[in-house]
């Protein structure tokens, strides 16, 4: 069969861009790779791009197709060249470009050894030297972070990481509750401690980007929220980002809906809430800043309270809330329901987003 | 007319009256007869999913439960926090007896009744985008909107993550153009419709949260939008109220104006400003409103 692509080639050296189409003949069962070996084997030799395992196992691949973050292995080509769509190729956001599609992953691994993602031991040795036994429900805490190929696909379409560079980002942050969630780590607290920092779990800004790109199911949105939900429960609650998570808890065991004027100063303190004084005036004036006197108490709010009260002294603390869950959120396929329509046929937007074309040169 | 019990959700309830009075408003006139939940408790917004996730699972199981008991087979939200937290608990419950029969053990004991028969968590989005809502929705919209361009902003739960949410394609969306449309205005395409405004950090890091809220708006300007419409109360607080820290930072005065879905639609049907309620925003909505007088 026919496969186009359009891909944006692109030189750091020279500072060149520029979006060139291609069109090869290709068996049926070929994926965005077999094209691309293709392209370089028979078309152009001077296009760069990264790969290694060609089966989803050692991350090489990752780039974006149509804006969105995926393992070129991994993509199939079939029903793309059937629909007549020419998808464009380009290399991973939030990560400088070196030449074509191949990015430099030094920031990348810079922050994976930042949250030194090696096992501290410390642990009990078992008697007699037997080996360290972990059951299969203890390792089940940590299954989806495990599953990591360090490809960048998430780190790619960070929305926090976009705003600030220095966010430990997705891949980081799934990788520290790898370490975390682990019986044999002897580290949690200080780890803890660690992705509490400026650029740790409070900096998420909960886009769900990277659960929906990971083509290894490895949700780190998740991953940080177990990192949150730890942190919280081993008493690391500093961060303004903790302690407004914590007012969540409070407003829902006293009135039940989130005490909303008061969330401010609980987050930011009063000295900075009175820096924003202005602002709350502003907002005051359109009814914004609803008043907390009288407060607006759900009914029968005693049943939360009792709720909490219950969960309390129940053994799902922390993490383990969320991996309670996991089991039944994995019956669900991934994609949606509608099978019928068709996302490269009339009437479908083009994806918007590419990162460094300034969001103006779209297909 | 289709029943369907009502979760506000905090934000319809306190900062944003506007998203309730004009859901309530526009409901009879889209066949949706909305019998309101009386008692539940803020769904946790993601927040007491990140504290306290036992806690949070419970009292989203305590929401389902009671809008179960309406004997109504869809739970509307308005937010699109409050959809995800939903049906994330909803399908956690669904999917696991297990689980789904400690969590029902609980509600008991504090005397919710159990979660036995399922129910749908849908947003008014989805209810107005397709079948019989937009056909009605195509009817109630008969002021139309003049040719206004309208810029859509999904706001991320309400897409992502798409196995929970799935109700369409989280990266080729089509539902907020759908109805921009059928009320008479024009849907205006920009990159960042479908990327984050930094609603959950905007108190905890507001420097990252400006940095991706100034892209939404700066692209929506760019590309001529009148105003902007989201289906989600935390992204119209960003949009609308935190716009006005933008000008610090970007030097530019934007004035968007920022409507609730329920808004758009009101505006196309003829609802009146006692409903809508537009004197709450931040950035008036005025040249709009004068717009579409003229």
């Amino acid at each position: 069969m026919k496969v186009a692509v359009k891909i944006w080639r692109a030189n750091a050296d020279t500072g060149d861009r520029a979006l060139r189409e291609y069109e090869v003949d290709a068996p049926e069962w070929v994926t965005l790779l077999d094209v691309l070996d293709i392209i370089k084997d028979r078309h152009d030799g001077t296009l760069a791009f990264r790969k290694s395992c060609r089966m989803m196992i050692c991350g090489s691949c990752g780039m974006r197709m149509d804006g969105a973050a995926v393992l070129a292995c991994k993509t199939r080509m079939y029903d793309i060249a059937q629909s007549g769509h020419v998808p464009v190729v380009s290399a991973m956001g939030n990560l400088p470009i070196l030449k074509d599609l191949v990015v430099d992953m030094g920031p990348f691994w810079s922050k994976f050894r930042a949250v030194n993602p090696h096992l501290q031991p410390g642990y009990e040795e078992p008697p007699g030297g037997r080996e360290f036994r972990i059951s299969q429900e203890r390792m089940n805490v940590i299954h989806k972070e495990a599953l990591c190929i360090n490809c960048g696909c998430c780190v790619s379409e960070c929305n926090a990481m976009e705003s600030d560079p220095d966010f430990l980002g997705p891949q980081a942050l799934a990788k520290a509750m790898r370490f975390v969630g682990d019986p044999r780590d002897a580290g949690k607290v200080d780890r803890l401690e660690l992705v509490n920092g400026k650029n740790g779990v409070w900096q998420c800004t909960r886009c769900y980007f990277c659960n929906e790109r990971c083509p290894k199911g490895v949700d780190p949105r998740d991953a940080i929220a177990k990192l949150g939900a730890e942190s919280i429960n081993e008493g690391v609650d500093r961060d303004m980002g903790a302690k407004h998570a914590k007012w969540f808890v409070r407003s829902a065991m006293t009135t039940g809906w989130l005490r909303e004027t008061e969330l401010v100063p609980k987050t930011q303190g009063i000295v900075e809430s009175i820096r924003q004084a202005r602002f709350a005036i502003k907002l005051a004036r359109v009814g914004k800043v609803p008043s907390p006197f009288p407060p607006h108490v759900a009914k029968d709010v005693k049943e939360a309270r009792r709720l909490h009260e219950l969960v309390e002294q129940q053994d799902r603390h922390g993490y383990a809330g969320i991996v309670q869950g996991e089991a039944a959120l994995a019956k669900l396929a991934h994609g949606h329901h509608e099978g019928e329509r068709d996302p490269y046929g009339p009437g479908s937007f083009p994806r918007p987003w590419l990162p460094g074309e300034n969001g103006k040169a779209r297909s | 007319m289709k029943k369907v019990a009502y979760y506000k959700g905090c934000l319809a309830a306190l900062s944003a009256k506007e998203l309730d009075s004009s859901t309530k408003a526009l409901a009879p006139k889209v066949g949706l007869e909305l019998e309101e939940l009386e008692s539940v408790t803020c769904c946790g917004a993601g927040d007491i999913h990140e504290a306290e996730p036992d806690f949070y699972l419970h009292l989203n199981a305590r929401i389902l439960s009671y809008a179960s008991a309406t004997g109504a087979d869809t739970l509307l939200t308005v937010c699109n926090v409050c959809t995800l937290n939903l049906r994330q608990a909803n399908w956690q419950l669904i999917g696991d007896a297990e689980l789904r029969a400690r969590v029902n053990v609980n509600l008991e004991s504090v005397g919710v009744p159990a979660y036995e028969r399922d129910v749908d968590v849908r947003h008014l989005l989805w209810e107005l985008a397709e079948a019989e809502g937009y056909e009605r929705l195509k009817l109630a919209a008969h002021k139309g909107l003049k040719g206004l361009k309208i810029a859509p902003f999904y706001g991320c739960q309400i897409l992502r993550p798409s196995r929970v949410l799935g109700f369409e394609d989280p990266d080729r969306p089509s539902s907020l153009e759908r109805i921009i449309e059928a009320c008479g205005g024009e849907a205006v395409d920009y990159p960042a419709k479908l990327k984050c405004c930094g609603f959950p950090i905007i108190q905890a890091r507001e420097e990252t949260a400006l940095g991706e809220l100034v892209q939404p708006i700066e692209q929506a300007v760019d590309a001529g939008a009148d105003a902007m419409v989201t289906p989600c109360p935390l992204c119209h607080l960003s949009l609308d109220a935190w716009q006005t820290k933008l000008k610090a930072v970007t030097g530019r005065d934007f004035r968007m104006p920022i409507l609730h879905l329920s808004q758009l639609i009101g505006v196309a049907a003829g609802l009146p400003e006692s409903e809508l309620k537009f004197r709450r925003h931040v950035i008036s909505v005025k040249p709009v409103l004068e717009r579409l007088d003229a």
